[in-house]
């Protein structure tokens, strides 16, 4: 069973700073996800610079797969060295997930990595090494559904010292205060909302420090596919269908030649509902066995639009741009396979100008949704 | 009584031609009138080039405007 990781990030900045002192970088890859995260020393600009040049270079030297040692080496070897301290330094905290669910944990001066499974909160078992002049700890674990993993920057840890928490909130009242959000198998969001808010709190609302909160989560991949625009060329217009139908998942149809052209290979007959909730979204279609039938190039504008509001999840509008938006909001892995035989209908001069580019349409969206941590593949038919 | 089966095409290029129009141009005829008319939507009725486009008792007419499709109606109905 192939396993996806969700992440979430919330960050409050010390009171007082324009930038956050801890960076956080996520990258995804069709094999693995990884989560850098890195505390500056000081904060504002200084620290800013320090957490964000030790993540861009652990995550792109960990694309490159070399090796833990060389990335910890690079990054010792590498930092300014600040003026006042004479010191250059920066935390380092890594999480790699792979698609079998097995984890490894990096740290390095950071607080200890909680582990969550079934509502119980335990360090990530981590085993101290030496590398290069530093001390850092690496562990491995094989992840089941559901298993939790919460890395934060010290922030969080220090919340409320020296006002409401004589000595902060410290580790475990953190992991206190998660396991009784675990408790009911939430959302990293749900996580990490309640973990940035309980510090912004302690703090009375002017944070002491950059507060960092980062929660993953696994669950088993939830795949789609999207077919829109029919084939260049017509003898693979079968070949095509086929590979569709037989994707895991959920299936979405957007365009009306092709949902056309799916009815004929199914012999069914496309029925398209003539309720339009939005003047902007043509109505929806519908044919056995696809989840989602739409219009194609003006309903994926829409889309667009529909995932950059918040508040989508609450929406109760029915159109085919809500639906798909939605349908893909809750998808891990997304395929999409563009057709690229040429619509007659874009020759016409008296149409906008925006509908005529498929290709940017669906540039456009696969952006958003990788900005939403998933995996997004197009091909071109 | 007479009845016609009218069938609009809800494509991209004759839903940006006024499509839409032509569905509220009916649904906003009496409800005897439309009584007599099973309107059905269409993914693409294959001339995207002259839309919108609809079928009437499955003889296609290109570039319909309301206008047109209330004679047309009207030629059928009365």
């Amino acid at each position: 069973m192939s396993l996806h990781a969700d992440v979430d990030i919330q960050q409050l900045y010390k009171n007082g700073e324009e930038l956050c002192g801890d960076n956080v970088i996520v990258t995804r890859s069709p094999d693995n996800t990884t989560i850098v995260i890195s505390d500056g020393l000081g904060s504002g600009v200084k620290a800013n610079i320090l957490a964000t040049m030790t993540t861009k270079i652990a995550s792109s030297m960990l694309k490159r797969n070399i090796k833990l040692d060389e990335v910890v080496k690079t990054i010792a070897e590498t930092l300014p060295v600040c003026k006042v301290r004479k010191i250059a330094y920066s935390t380092l905290q890594i999480i790699k997930i792979d698609t079998s669910g097995r984890a490894t944990v990096v740290e390095f001066d950071c607080p200890p990595t909680f582990f969550i499974r079934d509502g119980q909160v335990t360090p990530f078992p981590v085993e101290k090494r030496q590398i290069g002049d530093k001390l850092v700890g690496v562990g491995h674990l094989q992840l089941l559904e559901n298993d939790i993993l919460v890395a934060v920057s010290d922030g969080v840890i220090h919340a409320g010292l020296g006002a409401l928490l004589k000595l902060g909130w410290g580790w475990k009242g953190v992991a206190e205060e998660l396991q009784d959000v675990c408790y009911r198998y939430p959302s990293v969001e749900t996580i990490t909302r309640r973990i940035a808010g309980c510090c912004e709190g302690y703090y009375l609302g002017k944070p002491g420090d950059d507060t960092t909160v980062v929660a993953v989560k696994v669950h088993p991949t939830r795949f789609l596919s999207l077919l829109t625009g029919p084939p260049k060329d017509i003898d693979n217009d079968e070949k095509v269908i086929r590979r569709f139908i037989a994707s895991e998942g959920k299936k979405i149809i957007a365009g009306g030649s092709t949902a056309n052209m799916v009815g004929r290979y199914l012999d069914e007959k496309v029925g398209v509902s003539l309720v339009s909730e939005d003047p902007n979204v043509p109505p929806i279609g519908y044919l056995d066995g696809i989840d989602l039938v739409t219009e194609g190039i003006l309903t994926l504008n829409v889309v667009i639009e529909r995932l950059h509001d918040k508040n989508l999840n609450e929406s109760t509008l029915e159109d085919g741009a809500t639906l798909m938006a939605k349908m893909l909001n809750e998808a891990d892995s997304i395929e999409i396979l563009a057709g690229t035989a040429i619509n007659p209908a874009h020759q016409n001069p008296n149409f906008p100008f925006k509908i005529n580019f498929r290709s940017q349409v669906l540039g456009e969206l696969q952006k958003i949704l990788q900005d939403k941590g998933k995996q997004v593949h197009i091909e071109w038919v | 009584m007479k009845t016609v089966t009218i069938e609009i095409c809800m494509g991209s290029a004759c839903y940006l031609l006024g499509a839409q129009e032509l569905i509220e141009t009916i649904q906003a005829l009496p409800e005897e009138r439309q009584a007599q008319i099973d309107l059905r939507g269409s993914t693409c009725l294959k001339a995207c080039g002259q839309g919108p486009n609809i079928t009437v008792d499955g003889e296609l007419f290109h570039n319909v405007t309301p206008e047109l499709l209330l004679r047309i109606i009207s030629e059928k109905l009365d």
